[in-house]
């Protein structure tokens, strides 16, 4: 009997516990201070977030917490949604942003910042997109190496045409990545972009009245690819070679010349790199300025949880968050020089501090950014990436090329927008 | 309480195989039958909303090129790795069973790069194929090429899977009686002929499980393929399981991925279980 008894209490004292417990977590969040949860899908930027984080909630009595996962954005955001704990702001990229806006994101079209930015993503007159920092894509220079090998200074604006390319390739080297993202979703979208209007493009090469290999464009952008890929460092094995080595040899100055982003900065800062490096336009054939714009925009974008698992308060402890980013000092002075990303904003006037930065951003004041196209379907940088990567390694010529990418076009179909 | 009534067994197995039973039921039966229900749906993997399509995914499965020739090259793989791992496994598990010095420190070291994980493995042997082998013989990296790609997977494959079989193969070895063996050479089988005729139909078991293990896992190989080749060259190694997790969730076609992952499942488990059936019929004891 006296053991019966102690089970009883034994039993009567952990459901007690267990809903003392659970109770205790109902009522954490409203307790003081408001929480909010920030997904963030930059990996490089990690630590910083986590440290601002901390600082801000000391600062603000707003309790900031960070998460990262390495997964897809949208499978992972999926995952939160379907068990009811979306995270307050989350990161995510442009595509993403019109993919889960409607169902998911609160309107900010109010916000003080709407105005200071050029690459805020609205969908039907609604602006959802934060956008957290500005990318854009080109060729990445070497300067120093390109000096060394020509004997003369180099000046990224007088190189405004394929030849022009040519000359100084020649000498210099070249280093290309074989990364199908690179290849497909930057290089091959460039001709996209490049056009009047992308939409009418695709839609052109779908329907068969336009024929890719004959558009103007497709053939000058083709033809700074041989360009680059003639003076390929590894010219014979194009298809292994790999991106940290590539990237060591242009900070190093082996090469001088390397298609890519300011996004290779997070590689190439970790070799003894050349302070005189720099992106410029990919220079082509076709005289319609492309030669002296740089294509990229708005990359990475926070939106604010619409759903009743978000309170009002959390909600406008969100929108503070994302105007301290703007207005305050300290938000972009952790933008600009914790993370070392370009701001998207026009009233942050800090310097950017990497090379390759600071030229994007030198394009981006001058107005000098051909947007990217945000609606290529998702299987466009594998698929064509692959095809791509077949020319790359000289087992199809270019008609094979074109024919190939028309006939994936024939069946995919571009993001609403 | 009588103890062959029903209530008293039914209380038994709650007692003793209750939790087991729901754990079970709750992370893979039931996960298992959503994921079928899936497949009837057009589903993104992302958005509220699983529209019912029937059979249609199905139907686009069947006539997705890119996955019947990653099912193909999968095929291909399994059966070539499948025979390597077995052989190799099995010769280690002879040398290692026959009393030479320091043979637990071979069977540990055979053993190790199945500790080594998957992934890890794969970024290892990829340095070593593109830049010390491409050092040493001063050639192009082997990844580069189609064939060459496939070959690195399946040697890197055996190498990886030949050290756990080779586990069993050795409790295999020691399962069979030594007086059956000496036996056959008391009555004047050489010992190549006591292996083949006594040794081992005695081991048929070991060979039934470890064929087993190596078919299933080569069919769903993922993480080799995913940090040795990631497809590439020109996606010609993208293996099925790759494949289908591309469709599902970086070409956000849930519903297609997931009944592409039902027809890996279903060919995997009719290939397991034929060879076990048959690998089982002709099983003798001593």
């Amino acid at each position: 009997m006296k053991k019966r008894l102690l089970s009883i209490v034994l039993a009567a004292a952990l459901v007690l516990g267990l809903t003392v417990g659970l109770t205790a977590c109902g009522n954490g969040g409203s307790g003081g201070n408001v929480t909010i949860t920030i997904f963030n899908s930059k990996m490089e930027i990690q630590s910083q977030m986590e440290e601002m984080a901390k600082k801000y909630s000391e600062e603000k009595g707003v309790d900031v917490e960070v998460y990262y996962s390495s997964d897809t954005v949208a499978a992972h955001l999926s995952t939160r949604y379907a068990s009811n704990d979306p995270y307050t702001i989350s990161m995510v990229d442009a595509k993403d942003v019109y993919s889960l806006a409607k169902e998911h994101a609160i309107d900010l079209s109010d916000q003080d910042w709407v105005k200071d930015t050029t690459q805020a993503i609205t969908i039907d007159g609604k602006t959802y997109g934060f956008p957290v920092c500005v990318e854009a894509r080109g060729i990445i220079y070497n300067a120093d190496a390109i000096k060394k090998a020509t004997g003369a200074d180099f000046d990224p604006t007088k190189v405004k045409t394929t030849a022009d390319l040519k000359a100084i390739a020649e000498k210099c080297g070249t280093g290309i990545m074989k990364e199908d993202w690179s290849l497909a979703a930057h290089y091959l979208a460039e001709v996209y972009e490049q056009q009047d209007d992308p939409d009418a493009f695709i839609a052109g090469i779908k329907d068969g009245s336009i024929k890719l290999e004959k558009d103007p464009k497709f053939i000058a952008m083709m033809d700074t690819f041989d360009v680059l890929k003639a003076n390929n460092y590894a010219k014979d094995a194009a298809i292994s070679a790999e991106r940290e080595v590539t990237e060591q040899k242009l900070a190093e100055g082996e090469i001088g010349l390397m298609f890519g982003g300011n996004w290779d900065w997070s590689v190439i800062n970790a070799y003894d790199y050349s302070e005189n490096m720099g992106i410029m336009p990919v220079p082509n054939d076709v005289d319609d300025g492309s030669s002296e714009k740089l294509v990229g925009g708005g990359s990475k974008y926070f939106f604010i949880d619409s759903s009743d698992n978000t309170t009002d308060e959390q909600r406008k402890a969100a929108k503070d968050f994302l105007n301290w980013l703007v207005y305050d000092e300290e938000g972009q002075k952790f933008i600009v020089e914790d993370c070392a990303l370009v701001p998207a904003y026009s009233n942050i006037k800090l310097e950017v501090k990497d090379p390759l930065g600071a030229s994007v951003k030198e394009y981006a004041d001058a107005d000098a950014l051909i947007p990217n196209y945000n609606y290529l379907p998702d299987d466009h940088y594998a698929k064509c990436g692959a095809i791509f990567q077949k020319y790359l390694a000289d087992k199809i010529d270019r008609a094979e090329f074109a024919k190939e990418i028309t006939e994936y076009w024939s069946t995919a179909e571009v993001g609403a927008h | 309480m009588k103890q062959n009534k029903l209530s008293y067994k039914i209380q038994q197995y709650l007692m003793f195989a209750g939790p087991g039973t729901a754990l079970f039921l709750a992370v893979v039966i039931v996960p298992f039958i959503y994921g079928l229900y899936l497949t009837l749906t057009s589903w993104d993997g992302v958005s509220a909303t699983k529209p019912f399509v029937g059979f249609k995914n199905f139907v686009e499965a069947f006539s997705d090129g890119d996955y019947w020739a990653a099912m193909g090259r999968t095929v291909i793989y399994s059966i070539i790795a499948v025979v390597l791992i077995n052989i190799v496994s099995f010769a280690l598990a002879f040398l290692v069973t026959r009393g030479i010095k320091g043979q637990n420190f071979f069977r540990a070291g055979f053993f190790v790069p199945n500790l080594i994980g998957g992934i890890v493995l794969g970024y290892v042997w990829k340095f070593v194929f593109n830049r010390a082998f491409v050092a040493i013989f001063n050639s192009t990296s082997l990844l580069s090429t189609t064939n060459g790609a496939m070959f690195c997977l399946i040697m890197v494959s055996v190498w990886q899977y030949a050290g756990y079989m080779m586990l069993i193969y050795v409790a295999g070895f020691m399962s069979v009686s030594k007086d059956v063996e000496e036996a056959s050479r008391i009555d004047g089988c050489t010992s190549a002929q006591a292996m083949k005729n006594v040794t081992i139909p005695l081991m048929r078991s070991s060979f039934v499980q470890c064929i087993f293990l190596s078919i299933t896992r080569c069919f769903v190989v993922y993480d080799v393929n995913l940090s040795l080749t990631n497809g590439e060259p020109f996606k010609s190694s993208t293996m099925a399981a790759m494949h289908v997790y591309n469709q599902a969730f970086t070409f956000k076609n849930y519903g297609l991925g997931q009944s592409e992952a039902v027809i890996l499942f279903a060919v995997c488990a009719i290939v397991g279980v034929t060879q076990v059936l048959i690998g089982k019929r002709g099983e003798v004891e001593a």
